[in-house]
């Protein structure tokens, strides 16, 4: 496997794996099943042991523990020695595919009409697999919750660009380019109405090209890595030579996999690669860019909600703003970086969660084992149940949709909102 | 092994609860230690009755079975050696009893030591072993290989904190050990011979542990010192005061450096050669006056650094880097050889000087650091597993150091074990009718030699 450099220098990251077990309790999968072999330490000697040959393992085996891993990245983050679990489960899932094709075509592809959805253009099919799914009827039989798109996709057929309200225009006014993501296109294109219209509000001119597509997630980390960097080019183009002084992303997701892989599974020899790399640094998830703004002197505008709420903010494992974070308000303290939006929204008091655990989404691992998903987002309900708040609040995709889906699970009556943090502020300064 | 007993394993335990596909094993063949074996069948136990029938399954098969919680034992005291069934506990980890008025609590073993830190913490108690695993490791290893931690110091090992054990034997017969009292002398104390065994005498299904109040306040104070000598009386003369510090760790400098990157040098900029994290707690006031005082006596000794911490990210900090030691060590080599000895506190200067002697004679990097305040030094020999040479200098230099700290009236290990790591050094220590009298306990709670076997000696 010599996708690239990186690999080499990451694949055997695996070899310090000292077996210590500090990331077992950190590992949703783990945390569900007390099981080592849904454990990072258990994902990575397997990977020693395919790769080492020591010992003849079963695909299907490999692959099982493999397509269980949420690429939450908790266990990258504590780990002493540095080991790349993550993109060694990747690159794994690489392999095993390849491998798999010669003999009876993809393996990774229960879902694959789930995949074929997100590749298509204008995601007509993703709305109308989602409406079909939504039919009473079919929902019962597959068991299983699907997302309502609300209203129509965010994203048209041409460019656009939203000029700053207000008195806030001046020549210095930041200029930002757009990536909604897939989800926050076609099936909750509010919060990309609600990112644009705080992003304007505060001055800033935004710019939303029409070539945009799903940034590429559900096919890395279904090891197709063909269909993903095809959707890379496609979005590095898309926003190619436009005049933005950041391109902007209101899904933790699409910033993992923007910031973290895009740079990671292209090389010097790709077409491209100097416009991937800078692509990749231009974009930031929403938080970072109101922090850095305000460091540039935005003066952040306030906003007011009619009811005061209590929340819980829920932080996406894909949102890591908090190591090496230094808060400097109760709520950046609660949760980092979005913090300082939450400062600025009067009548919402954030609650803290004890864990912060995981939601259980991780993107297509939720539509391959769904029940194992649904123990995974229980545990989350729980630790929300002890700060009983009003409203659950996030900020990433996948979170949205397991939250949303799994809000009953503990048997409440009273099913608890789930909004995107953004939307509550754009609300607010409506209000 | 025999699909028979997998088959009465599955009826016993229902599928979900039994591992023996191959790729599956292979996760339960490691812990923290260096070697592997591959178990022939994984087996999660809900209660005593189900472990009970598990082990006179085995005594029918005759077949070898080890506990096992998250595996992060250093002496590798969860391998199946001899391969045979591993009882993973990690689906009994519950927190039985809570006993406010008697301050005890009963929990099962694969309970988390963070998870009841935690829990107790949150009602105002305090549970104060820390072995560097306590996040990930269950209480039922920590009871199995009494561990300890920087806590030990001022608040004991694991051992002051059992009170009570249910044992499944090697009969597979269930009894029960010690009671929630301060004093308890009927009979032959088996709770004690439990805690430490490293899996040999039985399988842990409940432990009762007392805990204390907690502590309101507590501080850290980092100090280094160019000169060892100098250090090593300061830290001495700390450990001699009524008020003791509740912690006294330290590190030598190629530690320091394996770590320095967790001290984040805007928060801590690190300098000298020995450096030692001293901890106060008690009541605010307690700890404002140790705190000074600790202070003025380090100044006698001339440091080179003293950084007080005045808030919480920084005892965080400082806290992440000493646990991350360890595991962090692997940049000086892939191979490992860690020792835990004790000694005497004051043969500590001694015994790290003989070291360093060791370190020049066989040319292999060895790195010291550990608990100061309990003579409990964890030395570790830095190898290159491909390099033969080097690797037979290392257990070289193992066996001279462990001579060494024996002949100074010092333990072989003082944590993690002997399990397999060790063992041949038993007779460093103890001669041959010491050990029979060893293996004729075994020999009464598992008369076929099932549980564990192969451990400590």
């Amino acid at each position: 496997m010599q996708e690239n450099d990186f690999l080499n220098a990451n694949i055997n990251s695996y070899l310090n794996c000292v077996h210590c077990g500090k990331c077992l309790p950190v590992c949703p999968t783990y945390n569900i099943s007390l099981n080592e072999f849904y454990s990072p330490r258990g994902r990575v000697r397997l990977i020693l042991t395919d790769n080492a040959d020591t010992m003849p393992l079963g695909v299907s085996k490999v692959a099982e523990a493999m397509s269980t891993c949420l690429l939450c990245g908790r266990c990258v983050n504590i780990c002493p020695n540095d080991v790349k679990i993550g993109d060694l489960i990747i690159n794994e899932k690489i392999k095993l595919n390849k491998l798999n094709k010669l003999k009876n075509g993809t393996l990774f592809s229960l879902d694959k009409l789930a995949l074929r959805t997100l590749k298509n253009k204008r995601k007509i099919l993703l709305k109308s697999a989602l409406k079909f799914a939504n039919i009473p009827i079919i929902e019962f039989l597959s068991k299983r919750y699907a997302p309502k798109p609300e209203g129509k996709s965010f994203i048209t057929d041409r460019d656009y660009k939203f000029k700053p309200e207000g008195k806030r225009v001046n020549k210095n006014n930041l200029k930002v380019g757009y990536f909604s993501g897939c989800v926050f296109n076609s099936i909750y294109p509010q919060i990309s109405e609600d990112t644009v219209s705080a992003l304007i509000k505060n001055g800033v001119s935004v710019y939303v090209p029409a070539n945009q597509e799903c940034c590429g997630l559900p096919f890395i980390s279904s090891g197709d890595i063909s269909s993903f960097k095809d959707l890379a080019l496609n979005n590095v183009n898309a926003f190619k030579d436009k005049d933005t002084d950041y391109i902007i992303t209101s899904c933790a997701s699409c910033s993992y996999s923007i910031n973290k892989l895009y740079p990671l599974y292209f090389n010097k020899n790709d077409g491209g690669y100097n416009d991937v790399l800078n692509f990749s640094k231009k974009l930031i998830n929403i938080w970072s860019f109101f922090k850095i703004a305000e460091k540039m002197g935005m003066d952040i505008k306030i906003g007011e909600l009619k009811n005061e709420v209590e929340a819980v903010f829920h932080i996406p494992c894909h949102l890591s703003n908090l190591s090496g974070f230094k808060p400097s308000s109760y709520n950046e303290g609660l949760i980092g970086e979005a913090g300082l939006i939450a400062d600025k929204i009067n009548g919402l008091k954030l609650k803290p969660l004890k864990h912060n655990y995981c939601c259980g989404n991780g993107g297509m691992f939720n539509i391959r084992h769904y029940d194992f998903s649904k123990g995974i987002t229980r545990r989350k309900f729980e630790e929300i149940k002890e700060a009983s708040p009003q409203s659950i609040l996030t900020s990433c995709s996948g979170c949205m949709f397991s939250l949303s889906d799994q809000r009953g699970i503990l048997k409440e009556k009273d099913t608890l909102p789930v909004n995107h943090l953004i939307s509550i502020y754009a609300q607010s300064l409506k209000e | 092994m025999n699909q028979k007993l997998i088959s009465e394993f599955e009826e016993l335990l229902g599928k979900s609860r039994v591992l023996s596909e191959k790729e599956e094993l292979l996760c339960y063949s490691y812990d923290a230690a260096s070697k592997d074996f591959m178990p022939d069948v994984v087996v999660f136990p809900l209660n005593a009755g189900e472990i009970s029938k598990i082990v006179k399954l085995c005594l029918k098969h005759d077949t070898p079975v080890v506990g096992r919680g998250s595996g992060s034992g250093f002496s590798g005291g969860s391998l199946p050696l001899k391969g045979g069934v591993v009882v993973s506990f990690t689906k009994m980890n519950h927190i039985l009893e809570i006993d406010e008025e008697n301050m005890f609590v009963t929990v099962e073993p694969g309970v988390i030591n963070a998870d009841l830190k935690s829990y107790l913490a949150d009602k105002g108690y305090f549970y104060p072993p820390d072995p560097a695993s306590y996040e990930f490791s269950t209480i039922g290893g920590n009871v199995a290989e009494c561990s300890g931690g920087p806590s030990a110091v001022k608040y004991g090992v694991t051992k002051e904190y059992v009170a009570a054990l249910e044992v499944i034997t090697g009969d597979g017969e269930i009894i029960n050990t010690g009671s929630k009292t301060v004093k308890d002398v009927s009979g032959y104390n088996l709770t004690q011979l439990m805690v430490g065994s490293e899996g040999t005498l039985g399988l842990f299904s409940k432990i009762t542990l007392k805990f204390l109040s907690k502590p309101e306040a507590n501080s850290l104070i980092l100090v280094s010192f160019d000169d060892k000598d100098k250090g090593f009386k300061a830290a001495i003369s700390l450990l001699k005061l009524r008020n003791k510090p509740s912690m006294l760790e330290f590190m030598d400098k190629s530690s320091i450096e394996s770590v320095k990157s967790y001290f984040k040098s805007d928060i801590i900029k690190i300098e000298g050669a020995f450096l030692f994290i001293v901890e106060a707690d008690g009541s605010q006031v307690e700890v404002d006056k140790s705190n000074a005082e600790y202070k003025k006596i380090l100044k006698e000794f001339s440091p080179v650094f003293l950084f007080s911490s005045g808030n919480e990210e920084e005892k965080r900090v400082i806290m992440e880097a000493r646990k991350a030691i360890s595991p962090s060590l692997r940049k000086y080599g892939d191979l490992k050889i860690n020792n835990d000895i004790a000694v005497p506190i004051n043969k500590i200067i001694e015994t790290l000087s003989f070291i360093e002697g060791v370190s020049k004679t066989y040319n292999i990097p060895i790195i010291n650091f550990g608990h100061f305040g309990d003579g409990n030094i964890h030395v570790n020999i830095m190898l290159n597993k491909d390099d033969i040479d080097m690797v037979e200098r290392g257990e070289k230099a193992k066996f001279e150091i462990l001579r060494k700290t024996v002949e100074l009236g010092g333990s072989l290990s003082g944590e993690h074990g002997i399990g397999l790591e060790k063992k041949e050094f038993m007779k460093l220590k103890y001669n041959d009718y010491y050990m029979n009298i060893l293996k004729n306990i075994k020999k009464v709670f598992d008369p076929q030699n099932i549980i564990n076997p192969g451990k400590i000696f």
